[in-house]
């Protein structure tokens, strides 16, 4: 009987079983996860620190799943050897597993950045349920938190500790926040928001050290200062989880790479999720997008492809949506043009009395990226004019109107069903 | 079994009673006068837009593929096993928006009031969407494909 093993139990790697199961209902497929709880909605952590959501609802699949399913799912198995010539992985605790195909499906971890003291308890990465439980059972004690970091890891953070309130000061590296998915107008937008509602942002600063023995009682940042806080949250990034592959013949540049059908560079071997690179439409080269729907979605192909059902990935694209204290934003692709992006050109329609911006880049007649803030409701519109790579030279004038909707753009693309006759 | 909406755009005139069908439908107090006072709070699903001279009701399509379901990241939505339509449990809804972001038809809006999506349910709790009711010109089909 074929043996399918699966690193990973979060987004990627149980849509990928579910797809095979779809088709193939013999195989054994087996999933390890390194945590010691069942698969929960990683993206909702930050929610239920706030107090948004209760603990109940975090859970992502039951352990029914599982059994409907005839899944076995391994928990507390951190796989730290992939031997691509045996075709069997090894875990930290010496057990073995092998496999005929296997699926990296292992995620991201947080970037620990190079600070003194960071290795200091209550210094807190934010990246699993584990470490927001850790985070939680400090609060009654913590006044004044510190967040490394002004991306969208650490701006959630700061929401969540904001809501508990905690005294939240955010240190940014770069002169503005989000830089990795808003461009600077859209970025002062979002901080005018969180400062209104009493988180401190500071601009071009960064951490020094982080002192006190023991417990936490300072940071020290770059400009010499020193702020009080007992809590640190790192928000410094996440990086691809690639070590068990390291020591393999499976190719890996910042992510393990994966082709069109999502195969690694040893055929057996597949990959999907924070962990996978692969071609970025907007970029037009491979890159990471380490978010759900792009994790579901490769997933999924990735199981369609081990099932038999060839099935081409079409590439992927950065793309976030959150609110900020009542402010919706919406980032695709592209975000800014950078100095050396030949051939793109951009477009925004800032509106002060309303508080919305909206801004499209545009390579040649097809968008590349898009930003919505105050105003998203169209924005689903433009991600699959991305998407699909739409010629939009028709609409040019019209794509940041208000009154833009889906009858501009059907004349342009295939639907299998048509609702207007 | 699943049903789909169909609309006529020729017999469309833009009168938008669909959508204040949809908004007294979805109020609180459910009818016209008492839901004119919740004005701020209403949130109709549906909604014309005019393109190249013709109207064309928008809400939820019931896509097969549904991308909002894929991108949802709370579990607030999720296709019914059985009549393969999305199911939305709005208590799950944690205002991400990452369903608006996803729908191709830019037919799923952000409440800014209870900072919850809002999508056409197909007023699942009456005997039928009340948009099919209200259109004067029976533009609208409401059809199991």
């Amino acid at each position: 009987m074929k043996q399918i093993l699966i690193i990973g139990n979060s987004a990627a790697g149980i849509s990928c079983a579910e797809a095979i199961r779809e088709y193939d209902q013999t195989s054994k497929i087996v999933m390890l996860s390194d945590e010691d709880t069942p698969s929960y909605y990683r993206c909702l952590i930050s929610y239920y620190l706030a107090g948004d959501v209760k603990k109940n609802n975090l859970m992502y699949k039951p352990q029914k799943f599982y059994s409907d399913k005839n899944i076995e799912l391994v928990l507390n198995k951190k796989v730290i050897r992939v031997n691509t010539k045996k075709n069997r992985v090894s875990c930290e605790d010496k057990s073995q597993y092998d496999y005929d195909i296997l699926v990296i499906a292992s995620g991201a971890r947080a970037h620990i950045p190079d600070i003194k003291g960071v290795r200091k308890k209550s210094v807190f990465v934010f990246r699993s349920l584990k470490d927001i439980k850790e985070i939680e059972s400090l609060l009654p004690i913590t006044k004044t938190a510190c967040v490394l970091g002004g991306g969208l890891v650490g701006i959630k953070a700061a929401y969540a500790l904001r809501r508990r309130n905690v005294e939240v000061k955010v240190l940014v590296k770069s002169n503005q926040i989000l830089s990795q998915v808003l461009d600077a107008e859209a970025a002062s937008l979002v901080q005018k928001r969180l400062e209104e509602n009493g988180i401190e942002i500071l601009l071009g600063q960064d951490a020094d050290e982080i002192i006190g023995e023991g417990d936490i009682r300072a940071v020290k940042i770059t400009s010499g200062k020193i702020f009080g806080c007992s809590l640190v949250v790192l928000g410094k990034g996440v990086e691809p989880a690639v070590d068990c592959v390291e020591e393999s013949d499976i190719k890996v540049n910042y992510g393990i790479v994966g082709n069109e059908f999502l195969q690694s560079s040893v055929p057996n071997v597949f990959t999907a999720g924070d962990v996978c690179e692969s071609l970025d439409i907007c970029r037009g080269k491979n890159a990471v997008n380490a978010i759900w729907p792009v994790a579901v979605e490769q997933g999924r192909c990735a199981g369609l492809n081990i099932s038999g059902h060839a099935t081409v990935y079409p590439g992927s694209f950065g793309m976030n949506s959150t609110d900020f204290f009542g402010l919706p934003v919406v980032s695709l692709g592209l975000h800014r043009i950078e100095k050396d992006d030949q051939g793109l050109e951009e477009c925004k329609v800032f509106d002060a009395a309303q508080g919305t911006y909206k801004k499209i880049i545009i390579r040649g007649d097809r968008i590349v990226g898009a930003i919505f803030v105050g105003a998203i409701g169209s924005s689903g519109i433009f991600t699959r004019l991305i998407k699909e790579q739409v010629d939009i030279s028709s609409l040019r004038d019209k794509l940041l109107e208000d009154s833009f909707g889906y009858p501009d753009i059907s004349g342009l693309i295939q639907e299998k069903e048509q609702s207007y006759v | 079994m699943k049903k789909k909406f169909v609309y006529k755009v020729d017999k469309c005139l833009g009168c938008k009673s669909c959508e204040i069908a949809c908004a007294v439908a979805h109020s609180t107090s459910g009818d016209l006068f008492n839901a004119v006072n919740e004005f701020d709070a209403l949130s109709p699903r549906k909604k014309v837009y005019a393109s190249s001279g013709k109207n064309y009701p928008v809400s939820c399509k019931q896509c097969d593929e549904p991308q909002c379901v894929s991108a949802c990241m709370s579990g607030a939505l999720a296709v019914d096993p059985k009549e393969k339509n999305v199911l939305y449990d709005e208590t799950r809804c944690v205002g991400c928006w990452m369903c608006v972001m996803a729908c191709p038809y830019g037919a799923i809006k952000p409440d800014k009031k209870s900072k919850k999506t809002v999508r056409c349910d197909q007023c699942k709790d009456k005997d039928e969407p009340q948009c099919l009711k209200a259109c004067p010109t029976k533009a609208i089909l409401w059809t199991s494909s």
